[in-house]
C-alpha cells in the first residue's frame, strides 16, 4: 500500500470522527438548569475540536490526491507498512493482546507473566529446520529460565521492594 | 549569586550516600534503556515513574531525572555502533558516529559524545537557572487567555516541527490528543462527557497508561517488526575514550551555540531531544570549515550533535517547571510523576516551593556527573548490551508496560487503554503522524477546554479580550504565522525579500 492510499483511508475515518465529535459536541447537555453561562457549556471545544479534525480530514484528502498534470510526490508515492516482517508484528500484537487482556486477571501474575515471556522468547528465537534438535532444547530451556526469572523476579522486585501492587 | 548559593545549597542536600546511590543506578539502566533501539527516554520514564510510587518525593524525581539524562545519551551508543539510534534524540549522532566507528574509532566516538552530552546538559542547566525563575515570574500574569493560547501555541508548534512529512499530520497527531483529554469530567462543571455509559472512562483517560502504550508498546512493536542492524566491532589500535582537550577547545564555538539551541528548542512546548539535534548539527555544519567531513565522521558534527539533544533535557524542564506545559514528551512523564509526588508544576512553582528549580538543576548535575563517569569507563560493557537478542527483551519490556500501567490506580482498564493506544500508535507512527503532539494534546487538553471558557464567561462571550491582551496578541501572531508559512504561496511572498539580500550580497 502507498502513502496516497493510506491517507486517503484516514482522511475519511478521520472526517466521520471529527463530525461525531461535532455532533457529540452539540448534542451534548447545556446545562441550562444550573443556570451556566451559555459560553462556558460543556460541548463548546468538542464541537471546535470536532470541526477542525473534519477541516483536517478534508486537507489530508486532498493532499492525497494527484496534482491537475497527474503528477504524484514522493511523499504520496512513499510506501506504507513494508520493509518489516508482517509474521512477527502479528505474532508481537497476539502474544502482548492475549497476555494483557486475556491472561491478566485470570491467571495469578506470575504465572500469566511466566506463559507470556517464555512463549515470547520461545517463538522468537525458534530455530528452525529439521534435525537441529539441541538448538531447539537449547531454546526451550533458555525461554523456560528467562519466564521463570522474569516472572517471580517482577513479582519479587515490585511487590517486596517498590511496594507496588501487581495485577 | 542568589541563584548560586541556593543551587551549591540543594547539591549538598543531594550528597547523602542513599541519594547518591539511587542517583547512580537511574543514570545507569537509564543509559542502558536508552542504548537499546526501541526502548526511549520516554517510555523509561513513564516505566520509572511506576518504580517510584513508593519512594520520597526528591528520591523520586532524582530517579527520574537521572534516567531522563542517562536515556537521552544512552542512544549514542547504538547509534554510533549500529547505526540505529538507541532513542530518536540520537538519529543526527549516527551520521558522523557510524562512520567514525566503522573506521574504527567507535571508543574516540563514544568519548566525544559522551563529553558533548555532558557538556550540552550543563549549559541547559545554566539556561535552566537563568530563564525558569523570571518565566515562572512572568507567568503569574497569565490569565485564562494567555494559558488558552499558551496551550493552542504548543500544539500548533510541536505539530509542525514534529511532522516527519507534512504539518497537517502534526497538527491531526495534536487535535487526536485533545479529543481523547475532552473523555470523562470536565474541569468547570463537572459534566461527564464522551463515557458512553462505562464507568471507568468517567475519570477520563490517564497520561501514564496512553504515554506507556504509545511510547512502550508501539515501540516493541515496532522493534520487532523492524530488522535489526549491524555492529561495528572495527577496531583502531590508538583508538581511545578519553576526548584530547584540543578537540574540544577547537569546538568550543560548536558546542555552546549547540547548548543554547538545544536549550532554546527544549523550551518550545512538544518539541524533543531530536530537533535539538537535528538543529544544532544543521548550524555547526552551515558554519563550520569542515563542513565537507560532515556525515563522513566529522568530530565537529558528533559533538553538535550530541550536545544539542542532551540540551534539550534542562531545555524542556524550563516551561514544563515554570508553566506545566511539556517542553518533551518524557517532560510530560515528568509532569504527571511531580503531581503524583504531590509537587505541582507552574506558576505558583516560585511561591510554593521556591527552591525546586535549584534542586531540581542540582538533580541534573549529578546526574550529568554519573553519565560522564559511566560513559567514560563502561564503554565495552554497553557493547554487550547491545548484543541482548530482542526475542528475550521485549516480553521483559512489555510485562513493565503492564506492571507500570497497573500499579498507578490497580484499574484493568488502565491495561486496556495502554493496549489500545499501543496498536493505534504504531499504525500511526508508520503512517508518519508524530507522538509528541497527541501526547501534549492529552497533557493540555484540560488547560486548552477550561481556559477557552473561562476566558468567555469572564468576558462575557466577548472574544476580543483573546486577541487585543498584549501577551495574547503576540502569541496569535506566531500561531497565524507559523501556520500560513506552511502555504508554499505565502512561504515564497514572505521570503521574497531575503532572497532578494541574499542574492545582493552574493553579487
Amino acid at each position: 500500500m502507498r502513502m496516497a492510499q493510506a491517507d486517503r483511508v484516514t482522511a475519511v475515518v478521520l472526517l466521520m470522527l471529527g463530525l461525531a465529535m461535532l455532533a457529540g459536541g452539540w448534542t451534548m447537555e447545556r446545562l441550562e438548569f444550573r443556570r451556566i453561562h451559555p459560553a462556558s457549556i460543556p460541548g463548546l471545544v468538542p464541537m471546535i475540536l470536532g470541526g477542525l479534525l473534519a477541516l483536517c480530514a478534508v486537507l489530508l484528502w486532498h493532499s492525497a490526491r494527484p496534482d491537475a498534470a497527474g503528477r504524484t510526490t514522493a511523499r504520496q508515492t512513499a510506501p506504507f507498512l513494508t520493509g518489516g516482517s508482517w509474521s512477527r508484528l502479528a505474532l508481537t500484537a497476539a502474544l502482548a493482546v492475549v497476555y494483557a487482556i486475556g491472561l491478566i486477571g485470570w491467571l495469578p501474575f506470575t504465572a500469566a507473566t511466566f506463559a507470556f515471556v517464555f512463549a515470547f522468547a520461545a517463538v522468537f528465537s525458534w530455530p528452525g529446520g529439521a534435525g537441529r534438535w539441541r538448538a531447539q532444547i537449547k531454546t526451550l530451556l533458555s525461554a523456560l529460565v528467562l519466564g521463570v526469572c522474569v516472572a517471580f523476579g517482577t513479582a519479587l522486585l515490585f511487590e517486596h521492594l517498590f511496594l507496588v501492587r501487581l495485577p | 549569586m542568589t541563584a548560586l548559593a541556593d543551587l551549591w545549597g540543594a547539591l549538598g542536600l543531594l550528597m547523602t550516600p542513599s541519594l547518591l546511590f539511587n542517583a547512580a543506578w537511574a543514570t545507569l539502566l537509564g543509559i542502558i534503556v536508552g542504548s537499546l533501539p526501541g526502548l526511549t527516554a520516554t517510555m523509561g520514564v513513564a516505566l520509572m515513574t511506576t518504580l517510584t510510587y513508593s519512594l520520597d518525593s526528591t528520591t523520586a524525581i532524582l530517579v527520574l531525572i537521572c534516567m531522563y539524562v542517562g536515556a537521552i545519551y544512552g542512544g549514542s551508543r547504538s547509534a554510533i555502533l549500529l547505526n540505529i539510534p538507541g532513542t530518536p534524540a540520537s538519529a543526527a549522532t549516527s551520521l558522523d558516529g557510524y562512520p567514525l566507528a566503522k573506521a574504527g574509532r567507535a571508543g574516540y566516538a563514544m568519548g566525544l559524545a559522551t563529553t558533548g552530552s555532558a557538556l550540552g546538559t550543563l549549559v541547559g542547566i545554566v539556561m535552566l537557572v537563568l530563564i525558569a525563575p523570571p518565566l515562572a515570574e512572568a507567568a503569574l500574569n497569565f490569565g485564562s487567555f494567555e494559558f488558552f493560547w499558551l496551550a493552542v501555541f504548543g500544539i500548533i508548534i510541536s505539530g509542525q516541527l514534529t511532522a516527519d512529512t507534512t504539518p497537517l499530520k502534526g497538527y491531526i497527531a495534536g487535535i487526536l490528543g485533545l479529543m481523547v483529554a475532552m473523555i470523562g469530567s470536565e474541569g468547570i462543571h463537572a459534566h461527564v462527557r464522551f463515557a458512553f455509559g462505562v464507568p471507568d472512562l468517567y475519570a477520563g483517560i490517564a497520561l501514564i497508561p496512553a504515554m506507556v502504550g504509545a511510547f512502550g508498546f508501539a515501540e516493541v512493536l515496532t522493534a520487532m517488526w523492524n530488522r535489526g542492524g549491524e555492529l561495528a566491532t572495527t577496531k583502531d589500535k590508538s583508538d581511545r575514550t578519553l576526548p584530547r582537550l584540543l578537540d574540544l577547545w577547537r569546538y568550543k564555538v560548536t558546542i555552546i551555540r549547540s547548548g543554547i539551541i538545544g536549550t532554546f528548542v527544549g523550551i518550545i512546548p512538544g518539541v524533543g531531544e531530536d530537533i535539538g539535534a537535528w538543529a544544532s548539527y544543521a548550524a555547526a555544519r552551515k558554519t563550520s570549515k569542515e563542513a565537507d567531513q560532515f556525515g563522513k565522521g566529522s568530530y565537529e558534527g558528533l559533538m553538535a550533535a550530541e550536545t544539542g539533544n542532551s540540551a534539550v533535557v534542562p531545555g524542556s524542564l524550563i516551561p514544563a517547571i515554570t508553566l506545566a506545559v511539556p517542553g518533551s514528551s518524557s517532560s510530560a512523564v515528568l509532569i504527571a510523576a511531580l503531581f503524583i509526588h504531590g509537587i505541582r508544576p507552574g506558576p505558583l512553582i516560585m511561591i510554593e516551593q521556591p527552591q525546586f528549580i535549584s534542586l531540581i538543576s542540582a538533580m541534573l548535575i549529578v546526574a550529568t556527573l554519573f553519565m560522564l563517569i559511566f560513559g567514560l569507563t563502561l564503554t565495552r560493557a554497553f557493547v554487550q548490551v547491545l548484543r541482548v537478542p530482542y526475542a528475550y527483551l521485549m516480553p521483559v519490556v512489555f510485562v513493565l508496560c503492564v506492571i507500570g500501567t497497573f500499579a498507578l490506580s490497580q484499574r484493568m482498564f488502565d491495561i486496556t487503554v495502554m493496549v489500545a493506544f499501543g496498536l493505534v500508535g504504531f499504525v500511526l507512527r508508520q503512517m508518519k503522524y508524530p507522538m509528541a503532539p497527541l501526547v501534549l494534546g492529552i497533557i493540555l487538553g484540560a488547560l486548552l477546554d477550561k481556559s477557552l471558557r473561562r476566558g468567555l464567561t469572564l468576558s462575557d462571550g466577548d472574544l476580543m479580550p483573546f486577541f487585543t491582551r498584549p501577551v495574547s496578541a503576540v502569541f496569535v501572531v506566531v500561531i497565524v504565522t507559523s501556520i500560513l508559512l506552511n502555504i508554499p504561496a505565502v512561504r515564497r511572498a514572505a521570503l521574497a525579500p531575503l532572497r532578494y539580500l541574499g542574492r545582493k550580497r552574493d553579487a
